[in-house]
């Protein structure tokens, strides 16, 4: 019997929630509401490695938030990009920029505990280069729309994503969802010094066309004192409704976030 | 005679309260605020409250427990801080801010205890 994505995400959720553990970081590929911390006032990069089944790319994004408010956050994200088509040249260079602001839209907080939404709009500008082969960039402008969810509290955070990406030049809008799940692994204390372990599950639909492309991504996360933190993680395809030729292997993450403001 | 009596007690009342008021006044040297802060459910994101505490002009020994979700910290003599700047800055920081309460027990006084 194939493994549903909800079946996969409830286990995940039983398994993690028998390990006696406290609060945890950030998740690692799906959004989070909380505008704070490390997701605040700091830089964050981390280099992405794709392996398709015919070429390999490697995508190393820098992130600049910056909190006006607790609750309006704005940025940028500077992509460098590196594609190497099997049988062809490689071609590397800046990617698309995105500029985003979220906005926070309600917050309940409790004892150890808060829940809040944010809302999110991310506007990529096609600044790549799109006439050489291959191109780095969509050469399209792209508005992405989307609420992030979250429940933290000491023992667990769940967070959930959606998003709808409405595209230019008469490529295909996309749907975007993404749910995570992290506990950390050592008893919480401020300041930080936290070993965190995520399973997250990031999806992709292609309204039009009607594929689907699901992931499933386990990660790990070190945060080393009140500025810096490493994380690590994999996406492994669970469903690729793509061509042939075009289908991912293992997407690898290695990243870091440091806070400077 | 009773007259006396009465103004001898409250002279001597008096005497006596002010005394231990100055007492009191001595022996403390900060003052100990503590703040139970709702929401502190993650230690990377505590950060931002430490921040906007020690943002404040005669605050010292910041400290959060996590655990109790309890934000202590001290001001200095002759700093005052009133309850709505200190609830202010807690929701700067992006947390809800509760019960605060006022001791002129400073930290040290309390840890050796």
């Amino acid at each position: 019997m194939k493994p549903t994505f909800w079946g996969i995400f409830l286990l995940a959720i039983f398994i993690l929630r028998t390990v006696k553990m406290q609060a945890q970081g950030p998740p690692i590929y799906t959004g989070t509401p909380i505008l704070l911390g490390l997701d605040g006032g700091g830089i964050r990069t981390f280099g992405k490695y794709i392996s398709k089944e015919n070429a390999t790319a490697h995508v190393q994004p820098i992130a600049i938030p910056y909190n006006f408010t607790a609750k309006l956050q704005v940025g940028t994200i500077v992509p460098f990009v590196r594609k190497s088509p099997d049988g062809l040249g490689a071609n590397s260079g800046l990617g698309d920029v995105v500029a985003f602001a979220k906005y926070l839209l309600f917050q309940k907080d409790g004892s150890g505990k808060t829940f809040r939404v944010m809302a999110r709009v991310k506007e990529t500008f096609p600044t790549a280069k799109k006439d050489e082969m291959p191109a780095l960039g969509s050469g399209a402008y792209q508005t992405d729309v989307g609420l992030v969810g979250g429940y933290v509290s000491t023992k667990i955070g769940l967070y959930g994503e959606v998003g709808y990406n409405f595209t230019s030049d008469n490529l295909p809008d996309n749907l975007i969802y993404n749910l995570a799940v992290g506990l950390p692994l050592l008893p919480q204390q401020y300041p930080p010094k936290q070993l965190n372990v995520f399973l997250e599950f990031t999806g992709n639909h292609v309204t039009s066309q009607k594929q689907n492309t699901l992931f499933i991504a386990p990660g790990i996360q070190a945060i080393l004192g009140r500025r810096l933190l490493f994380e690590s993680g994999i996406q492994l395809p669970l469903t690729q409704d793509v061509p042939d030729g075009q289908k991912t292997n293992f997407i690898f993450l290695l990243g870091t976030r440091v806070l400077i403001f | 005679m009773k007259k006396i009596l009465f103004l001898t007690t409250v002279m001597a009342f008096l005497a006596i309260a002010g005394l231990n008021a100055q007492t009191s006044s001595n022996a403390s040297e900060d003052q100990r605020v503590s703040v139970k802060v709702d929401g502190l459910a993650c230690p990377f994101c505590a950060y931002g409250l430490e921040k906007k505490i020690k943002d404040i002009e005669g605050s010292k020994e910041v400290k959060i427990d996590l655990k109790s979700g309890l934000l202590t910290f001290q001001m200095q003599k002759g700093k005052a801080i009133s309850e709505e700047t200190i609830r202010n800055k807690v929701k700067d920081a992006g947390f809800t801010p509760r019960e605060i309460s006022f001791s002129e027990t400073s930290l040290k006084t309390k840890e050796n205890e």
